[in-house]
């Protein structure tokens, strides 16, 4: 059977973006610092920001030419991104090993304040340096000084990027999905994939029977619940997997989503490739499923 | 095209060239270029009577060339635009300077970027006394902006400096960093008698291997990788600071003076000892 890609769109919303970059001596601990930080942040829906490692970097890319590497942190506002980025700088960065901290965007009018805040840890005893344009913290710590930048530049990126990957077989879907998230990761700059290994299984829906919750499991997703509600999966799927993108420009969104979709649809046991959308009700961005591939998707 | 000043008289007087700067002369008639009064002894002359005048300055670029050992102030006060010297130049060059970069081939006298506030000044060869100083009676030397010199140093270079870097290729005289308030010295040489002598904050980095002639008033913490050099390192080669012999393992770090306060750090190469 060859596997649908449905024409319908991903629903995505604004959110404010900045770019850390983590250097320390060895890759091991600069990937140890960039998972730390980036823990507890899958989803705003009861996270305070949505971040992921980006990308490894090699020692010729960091600004102090160790090992590094890139996280991307997604928040609602500049103030909301930056009280989470100085305390995850500041708790899971700071303490790891060896570790420095540097801005990965342009510092424009619209930056937030890190390491000048996370500086009053140093009780005194920090030392500020301007070197070229920017201006870095150097803060006293057990194994020598935490090097931590000033400001933190931001962009308005895209978050809610998405594709449901539909299949009869929760091991071969699971497979194909995890194959997506590879392709996206190896060939999409600027995106992330904030969920566990790049991948929800819990995806959902806006709002809930319970008005304390802002969102409840995705029902037309839930195969177990087929036959007592709306569903959106074919006849014979079991199972589905969500990969949620999130980016700092609509491009490189729906450049990874093109990816995704192209990986999934391309895998054995796959019945379909969709997309979560809520009628237009959550975000102002749609992306088109079959759109990006015409544009973004290589040939078969 | 840049405007072209040629020195073409041979007077040992001192010549001061106040206001022979880019932003001031950009959109300035030709005639009025040639107009424009200079000090020459005790004299106020036109600049045409001493410099051979070619181009204009539209592009906020002004070459100097001949004999300019005796000419003084060379782009002083400047804030933006960019100043190129084929020789040695007199004293106060880019003092108190705010924008712009300034490129000397030769050597500078004393006060190189004294009191300057922003901008880029590069000199190949070697420089006098008091770079990036304050004049007496001040309380700041340098604020901010970067002085490169290729060759070595006189003494006292950084008095009072507030921030902005200074990195000498070669060696550096008496009292490096005197009364530093903060910033960078770095130095890749010898170093004279007594290096941040007062230093309250700031960072000196003592470079050219062997014994340190530091003041009692300095303490050892240890020896240690500071990260924060390997980012100046790559911002000065970007610059073209090229040539010097970055230290790549550990360094000795002092802390002083303890006797202002105490907050200033001095490192040098491991096995450097004091003196």
């Amino acid at each position: 059977m060859i596997p649908i890609v449905v024409d319908t769109f991903a629903e995505a919303f604004p959110m404010t973006a900045a770019r850390a970059i983590l250097t320390a001596d060895t890759p091991a601990w600069a990937e140890t610092a960039a998972r730390t930080m980036s823990g507890y942040a899958t989803s705003v829906i009861a996270c305070d920001a949505e971040a992921a490692l980006e990308r490894i970097l090699d020692p010729a890319e960091t600004p102090d030419g160790r090992p590094g590497c890139s996280v991307l942190v997604f928040a609602f506002s500049r103030d909301a991104l930056e009280k989470s980025l100085t305390n995850r700088v500041g708790q899971c960065v700071m303490t790891c090993p060896t570790s420095a901290c540097y801005n990965g965007l342009p510092v424009a009018e619209k930056s937030i304040v890190v390491g000048g805040r996370l500086r009053y840890f140093g009780d005194g005893w920090q030392i500020s340096k301007w070197i070229g344009e920017r201006r870095y913290w150097r803060i006293p710590v057990m194994d020598g000084e935490f090097l931590c930048e000033e400001a933190f530049g931001t962009v308005k990126g895209v978050a809610g990027g998405n594709l449901i990957v539909m299949g009869n077989d929760p091991s071969r879907t699971l497979a194909a999905t995890e194959s997506a998230v590879q392709a996206i990761r190896a060939r999409c700059r600027d995106v992330i994939l904030p969920f566990p290994g790049g991948i929800a299984r819990s995806g959902s829906k806006v709002g809930s029977k319970y008005r304390a919750l802002r969102a409840s499991t995705n029902t037309a997703f839930a195969p177990m619940l087929r036959g007592v509600v709306t569903t959106d999966l074919p006849a014979e799927a079991t199972c589905a997997y969500e990969i949620v993108i999130d980016g700092l420009t609509m491009e490189a969104v729906e450049r990874a989503t093109a990816v995704g979709v192209q990986t999934a649809a391309g895998q054995p046991g796959v019945l379909g490739v969709t997309a979560g959308n809520y009628g237009g009700n959550l975000g102002p961005f749609h992306i088109r499923l079959l759109d990006v591939l015409d544009r973004y998707g290589e040939p078969v | 095209m840049a405007l072209l000043l040629r020195r073409t008289d041979e007077s040992d007087l001192p010549i001061e060239v106040i206001g022979v700067r880019p932003d001031r002369l950009r959109g300035m008639p030709p005639a009025e270029i040639g107009r424009f009064p200079i000090r020459h002894g005790n004299r106020t002359v036109p600049l045409a009577e001493v410099f051979q005048i070619k181009g204009d300055p539209s592009d906020e670029r002004i070459d100097f060339e001949g004999n300019l050992r005796n000419v003084h102030r060379i782009g002083a006060q400047m804030s933006a635009g960019r100043i190129v010297v084929d020789g040695c130049t007199g004293w106060h060059l880019a003092a108190q300077m705010s924008g712009g970069t300034i490129e000397v081939s030769g050597d500078a006298g004393d006060w190189v970027g004294a009191e300057m506030t922003n901008g880029h000044v590069s000199i190949c060869g070697s420089v006098g006394d008091l770079v990036g100083a304050s004049y007496p009676g001040s309380r700041r030397g340098m604020t901010n902006g970067t002085i490169l010199v290729g060759g070595s140093a006189g003494a006292e270079i950084g008095r009072s400096m507030r921030r902005g870097t200074i990195a000498i290729g070669g060696a550096c005289g008496d009292h490096a960093g005197l009364g530093m308030i903060a910033g960078t010295i770095l130095v890749f040489g010898s170093c004279g008698r007594y290096p941040g002598a007062e230093m309250r904050r700031g960072t000196i980095g003592l470079f050219g291997g062997g014994p340190v002639p530091l003041l009692p008033t300095f303490r050892r913490a240890g020896r240690f990788r500071p990260q924060f050099l390997a980012l100046i390192e790559r911002e000065l080669r970007r610059t073209g600071f090229a040539g010097v012999d970055w230290p790549s393992g550990k360094l000795d770090l002092y802390h002083g003076d303890l006797l202002s306060l105490g907050k200033g750090e001095i490192w040098t190469r491991e096995g450097g000892g004091l003196a």
